[in-house]
């Protein structure tokens, strides 16, 4: 693995490649752990991406329709790697998913009246909420960079896990309140900044 | 042949139509209903097979009715339809997006859009927190116990996602 992360574009084609399936292997609770995944991968270990561009992406894969974690994979893969990225991270990505649901169709009336089978599941499923958690954590300090940024941050947790308010329409507000909240000379003043 | 191309064009419009997670049931439904590829009952156990692997429900719903329904060359054929929406609308928005980058006005939409984003990851771990804690009879302090622990070793201790979860299943398998 490291002797192809060095050998060019091809190199970090079959990178993206095995990262996403070994990322794939663990998404559990509808993929949402893949942010944390991804930010733990790719910006930590490889400093391919940055954690504005994950949180930017994450908009992005939740606004438009599909998988999210499939749209995720395809954004971040274009951003690394072009075109053939997109497609190489997406495959990545459902590969094992997909040899896994073959194996258990095949078992799948064993496993659902298996109590081991049962207790595993129970199991991974307590560590997806730390996981999600612990990316949110990890994403905060680029996100929340004003008290109005705590404000909106706020305001869109309690429409998630209080009503059933659209995700995209959520989205599509953050960035009306963006172009609202912050002027141009703001942001170039901050930008110069950094 | 004819099969094939029908379990394609169902999940592209699968796809098309939904965003992902339970949103997508309804619609399998409808299609593989529609189409005579499953019964109602085989429908609801995709969804429990979902649940106990990885990968999204859409991706692993695509791949159990391909298989059910024309073998492996249908499961590939429908997972490859689920991911079309992705890599076409999706990309092309990710192409636009990336040629836009530092332009101020897209800044600006994205200092507001940021805090959105973040907020739904915990309201996400709070709905998957109470259908995986709370039970018929109570709260499952066994698997609270987990949790915080697995918190701790990811937060304090920098473990990494697969070393969590694998600790995570055989603790899960012990208590």
């Amino acid at each position: 693995m490291v002797i192809m992360e060095n050998s060019g574009r091809y190199g970090r084609l079959f990178t993206l490649f095995f990262v996403m399936a070994k990322i794939g292997c663990f998404t559990f609770g509808g993929g949402w752990s893949i942010v944390t995944q991804m930010q733990n991968e790719f910006v930590e270990r490889r400093g391919w991406m940055t954690e504005e561009e994950i949180v930017d992406y994450l908009s992005l894969a939740k606004s438009f329709p599909g998988v999210m974690i499939v749209n995720m994979s395809v954004i971040s893969g274009y951003s690394m790697a072009g075109i053939p990225g997109a497609f190489a991270a997406a495959c990545g990505l459902v590969f094992p998913a997909f040899i896994t649901i073959s194996i258990v169709t095949y078992f799948y009336v064993y496993l659902k009246s298996n109590v081991y089978a049962q207790r595993i599941l129970n199991g991974v499923r307590s560590a997806v909420v730390p996981i999600i958690l612990s990316a949110a954590l990890k994403l905060k300090s680029r996100s929340l960079i004003a008290k109005r940024s705590w404000v909106l941050m706020i305001v869109s947790f309690i429409l998630c896990a209080f009503t059933d308010f659209s995700k995209v329409l959520l989205i599509l507000a953050g960035a009306l309140m963006g172009l609202l909240l912050w002027s141009s000379d703001a942001v170039k003043e901050e930008g110069s900044a950094e | 042949m004819k099969i094939l191309i029908q379990l394609f064009l169902s999940f592209v419009k699968i796809g098309f139509c939904s965003f992902g997670g339970l949103t997508m049931v309804p619609i399998i439904n409808d299609e593989v209903l529609a189409h005579g590829w499953m019964t109602a009952d085989e429908v609801m156990d995709i969804v429990a097979v979902a649940e106990m692997t990885p990968g999204s429900l859409g991706i692993n719903c695509a791949t159990f009715v391909g298989l059910r329904s024309a073998g492996i060359l249908g499961a590939v054929v429908a997972t490859t339809g689920t991911m079309v929406p992705s890599l076409t609308l999706c990309l092309l928005a990710a192409i636009f997006f990336i040629r836009l980058k530092g332009n101020t006005v897209m800044e600006r939409i994205l200092r507001g859009v940021r805090p959105v984003s973040l907020g739904m990851l915990p309201a996400v771990a709070l709905s998957l927190g109470q259908s995986s804690f709370l039970g018929a009879d109570g709260v499952a302090w066994d698997l609270v116990v987990i949790a915080i622990l697995c918190g701790y070793l990811l937060v304090k201790k920098n473990l990494s996602i697969p070393k969590t979860i694998l600790l995570a299943a055989v603790l899960g398998l012990l208590i």
